[in-house]
């Protein structure tokens, strides 16, 4: 049996690692979409690293410059004009053979940037030229440029459909990642942005980035690698999402054999399904991408289209994601602790996939699947709630659902990192608005550039967050409302409230003298204290309150909630009227001890001729099928003056519901005096003369003073000491004093 | 509530009137009155001191508030709120102790949650009068008895 896994501490930090650094402006708007705005294009000649000979070959510069020359870029006038730059562009990107590289035609190669080279490949390259723009799709759901999406990104034109699957179309800038796709398809996007001038053209993030620094990431993998695309470690592999645009529109089987007829390898579809109008499917390795890429275009369906295959690098398949097993997320919890910092409260999960520790244990925690997120969220939860700041930056985001309990788990979360991701719009904000964030990275994501301009960037953000700060490592400027800050505190809770001292000498007597008849086993004695026309009702709690046990159901039949008792003959029974009427009611109900202590009382109205308070309080039931249940109520008495000093009831409500724990911890800390329909016993005279000093030397009344020596068996000494000690427990009832 | 005017007023010959009416009556105001409180309380903050006779007096948990200025203060200052009523009950108050005035005693019990606050139990009282203007007739709280059922927590 393996020992258990080590206890993961977060405390102390075992890394001290730094909040993201204020990041620099690298341009004149805020943040990014990919790493900083490329260098600009060297100038004809060598770019930096372009060396003939194998090694490194940096592509940055003769590619960047080739890029140039599709933008039109005035700084680069292109040597041959559009034409042949296209076709070297597309050369780029066009693949035969195994590996889709571009590298190892580049090698060896003179310098691309020069007139000549150029010219000298074009010839050879005029024939894939046509290859190249194959990948172009006309289309944007209707022929040509007229399903130009507006949607207030001003000059950007609306994506071509060649891009739409294309999620990776931003350089992420990464650490190397081997999971880089082979290629990408936006090469022709650069054809409509020669349309659009450079000027005027809104570019918060800079211009797309090459891919140029892909291609030399890849060159870093053993050729094996690159060419068979095989598990590099233990369970990795490389997935590949194929779409067929319009796919749908197909008979899959002919489809499916359509391509494998001309595909140089044989490829397994996984998960064959359906997007819209796209047929796609999964394909495990590289090398079966790349073939499945070369029968772009050579399938011509019925309608004289020709059949386009795009291959995209993706995430395993939905239903091969495995969840993390339990010892992987012991690791997990491991490699979280040891990337945060307790100074600072700080979380980084940055690029968490490739962490180091993860892959070398081939443990693969992929945060934009749901499965994974909600482990890493509940780590967080249980171990760090008191977490401040959260870097989700470079995760590959693209929605922010499985973020949505991040405000109950760690409520105190004030700066979240969501930079380098792949939200596409500004509503997967509101999925974790519930964040009080002051401050929030956003940068490098694709919904930034949704916006016409910074303010609308920074008020849809701040809509979310109305609390923050800093946005994209810039200080916010102050909004231009001031929000009023709603009130969340609650006036304190006091105790009885009487008006005046007079009122509350007169209503507890009176409710003194009240129990005690009400508390005896007769409650005839009841009848004086009511008034002729007097009327009394019954309510106990409806719905969740009322729980099964200790139920009310002595109280039930003769309970009147208005609220849902509609019929008006059943209204009228339910209320008692006349004294005889009320006492005989009050008198079926089961016999009860009230804790006189635990009363509080509130006087809510008084005039000469009315006085009306409540009195909330606890007793307990000594007979009846509820016995020794303990019981809470609400009492309301509305009175009327009788003789000098006296209360007449004319109105009775009382509400009856169970005790919470707490009110039964409270209830009987001191016993109520026992109430007796007799009058005192007869004392001895030793006793009487006990009780008389007893009274006086603690002003508390006849019948308390005695209780509390027949308490403590006429000890006197004894009866003294837990009187003074009750009192200063504050555990004597004011009723006490009242004589 | 207005449609309350001409049958309270033809209940000033209060001995004749059966005590049945009046308590039909008690229940009709009590129903109506009680959607229009905790929907105002809710949903029109600002509009609840309007329910109030300008010399109410409010305990909340003990804390008295009296008069339209100190209610409008304090009302303000309150959380804003969910009201659930679960349990409504109500009675005429006796002629005797009202000199006559049309007053009802409405009694209320059920959860609310104040913003930033956990959801409790509530238990309310208020004593409704009836003020009658030329044309209609007004109920006016003239008294307000809240507190949490937990209030000593």
């Amino acid at each position: 049996m393996s020992p258990p896994p080590p206890r993961v501490c977060f405390f102390p930090p075992q890394c001290n690692l730094n909040p993201s650094p204020k990041r620099t402006l690298y341009f004149e708007w805020w943040g990014g979409s990919g790493p900083p705005h490329p260098p600009p294009p060297p100038p004809m000649g060598l770019g930096p690293g372009v060396g003939a000979g194998g090694g490194h070959i940096k592509i940055v510069g003769p590619l960047r410059v080739f890029r140039c020359l599709l933008r039109g870029w005035d700084s680069n006038p292109g040597p041959n004009g559009c034409a042949s730059s296209r076709a070297a562009g597309g050369a780029v990107r066009e693949r035969t053979g195994s590996a889709p590289r571009v590298e190892p035609e580049m090698k060896g190669r003179a310098p691309e940037v020069t007139l000549s080279g150029a010219e000298g490949r074009s010839a050879a390259m005029a024939e894939e030229s046509k290859g190249g723009y194959s990948e172009h799709d006309d289309r944007v759901g209707g022929r040509g440029f007229s399903g130009r999406r507006k949607k207030g990104r001003g000059p950007f034109r609306g994506k071509m459909y060649s891009e739409m699957n294309n999620r990776n179309s931003r350089n992420r800038g990464g650490p190397p990642n081997a999971r880089q796709r082979p290629e990408e398809d936006d090469g022709d996007v650069a054809m409509s942005d020669a349309h659009d001038a450079p000027r005027g053209r809104y570019l918060p993030y800079g211009p797309r980035p090459t891919r140029a620094p892909h291609l030399t990431v890849r060159r870093d993998l053993p050729p094996g690698e690159r060419s068979s695309g095989a598990a590099r470690d233990g369970g990795r592999r490389n997935w590949f999402k194929i779409t067929i645009p319009y796919g749908k529109k197909y008979d899959k089987t002919w489809l499916l054999s359509s391509i494998q007829n001309l595909c140089s390898v044989p490829f397994t579809p996984v998960e064959f399904h359906y997007d819209h109008n796209r047929a796609q499917f999964y394909v495990e390795d590289a090398s079966t991408a790349s073939a499945l890429k070369q029968v772009s275009r050579k399938i011509t369906d019925r309608d004289n289209y020709k059949v386009v295959i795009i291959i995209n690098s993706s995430a395993p398949p939905q239903s091969l994601q495995n969840e993390l097993k339990a010892e992987e997320i012991e690791q997990l919890k491991v490699c979280m602790s040891k990337r945060y910092d307790g100074s600072q409260r700080a979380l980084d999960l940055k690029g968490l996939r490739v962490d180091p520790d993860l892959v070398s244990q081939s443990i693969d925690v992929v945060l934009n699947q749901r499965s994974c997120m909600m482990v890493v969220l509940r780590i967080i939860e249980e171990n760090i709630p008191e977490l401040q700041s959260l870097n989700l930056s470079s995760n590959k985001l693209y929605r922010l659902d499985d973020l949505s309990e991040l405000a109950q788990k760690a409520a105190g979360l004030k700066i979240l990192d969501l930079s380098r991701n792949e939200l596409k719009s500004e509503r997967e904000l509101d999925k974790v608005k519930g964040l009080k964030l002051e401050e929030l990275w956003l940068d490098g994501n694709p919904l930034c550039d949704t916006f016409r301009d910074q303010s609308s960037y920074i008020s849809s953000v701040r809509e979310r967050f109305p609390k923050l700060l800093r946005l994209d490592g810039h200080e916010l400027p102050p909004p231009i409302a001031f929000d009023v800050e709603a009130p969340v505190t609650l006036p304190p809770c006091k105790g009885s409230y009487f008006g005046s001292d007079d009122l509350k000498v007169l209503v507890l007597r009176f409710l003194q003298q009240y129990y005690s008849i009400y508390d005896s086993s007769d409650r005839q004695g009841l009848l004086d204290a009511y008034h002729d026309g007097a009327c009394c009702s019954l309510s106990i709690p409806f719905g969740p309150q009322n729980p099964p046990r200790n139920t009310l159901n002595e109280y039930f039949k003769d309970s009147r909630n208005v609220k849902k008792l509609k019929d008006p003959t059943m209204r009228f029974k339910l209320l008692k009227h006349t004294r005889l009427n009320v006492v005989a009611f009050l008198n079926e109900l089961p016999r009860t001890q009230h804790d006189v202590s635990s009363f509080v009382v509130d006087v809510c109205a008084q005039t000469n001729t009315l006085l009306c308070f409540a009195v909330h309080g606890i007793f307990k039931e000594v007979d009846g099928k509820s016995r020794d249940s303990v019981r809470a109520f609400t009492r309301m008495f509305i009175a009327v003056p009788a003789g000098n000093t006296g209360l007449c009831i004319v109105n009775d409500e009382l509400f009856v519901r169970n005790a919470t724990a707490e009110e039964l911890r409270r209830a009987f800390v001191m016993p109520a005096p026992t109430p007796s329909s007799s009058p005192v016993p007869t004392l001895a005279a030793e006793q009487q003369e006990m009780l008389a000093a007893f009274a006086m030397q603690s002003g508390m009344n006849l019948e308390w003073s005695q209780k509390c020596l027949q308490d403590n068996d006429w000890d006197y000494g004894r009866a003294g000491q837990v009187f003074t000690q009750l009192k200063l427990e504050g555990k004597i009832p004011e009723v006490a004093f009242l004589k | 509530m207005k449609g309350e005017a001409n049958i309270w007023e033809l209940s000033s010959e209060s001995s004749k009137t059966d005590f049945k009416t009046y308590v039909d009556q008690a229940c009709r105001a009590a129903e109506e009155f009680v959607n229009i409180y905790y929907e105002t309380m809710d949903k029109r903050r600002r509009a609840l001191t309007r329910l109030y006779l300008d010399k109410a007096t409010l305990i909340w948990n003990g804390n008295a508030v009296s008069g339209q200025e100190a209610l409008n203060e304090f009302f303000e200052m309150l959380p804003s709120s969910e009201f659930q009523v679960n349990v409504l009950d109500c009675q005429p108050v006796h002629e005797q102790a009202t000199q006559s005035q049309t007053t009802v005693l409405v009694v209320t019990c059920g959860t609310v949650k104040f913003d930033g606050n956990k959801q409790r139990y509530f238990n309310q009282n208020f004593l409704l009068t009836a003020q009658a203007t030329s044309n209609s007739t007004v109920w006016k709280i003239a008294s307000d008895c809240f507190r949490f059922q937990d209030w000593a927590n």
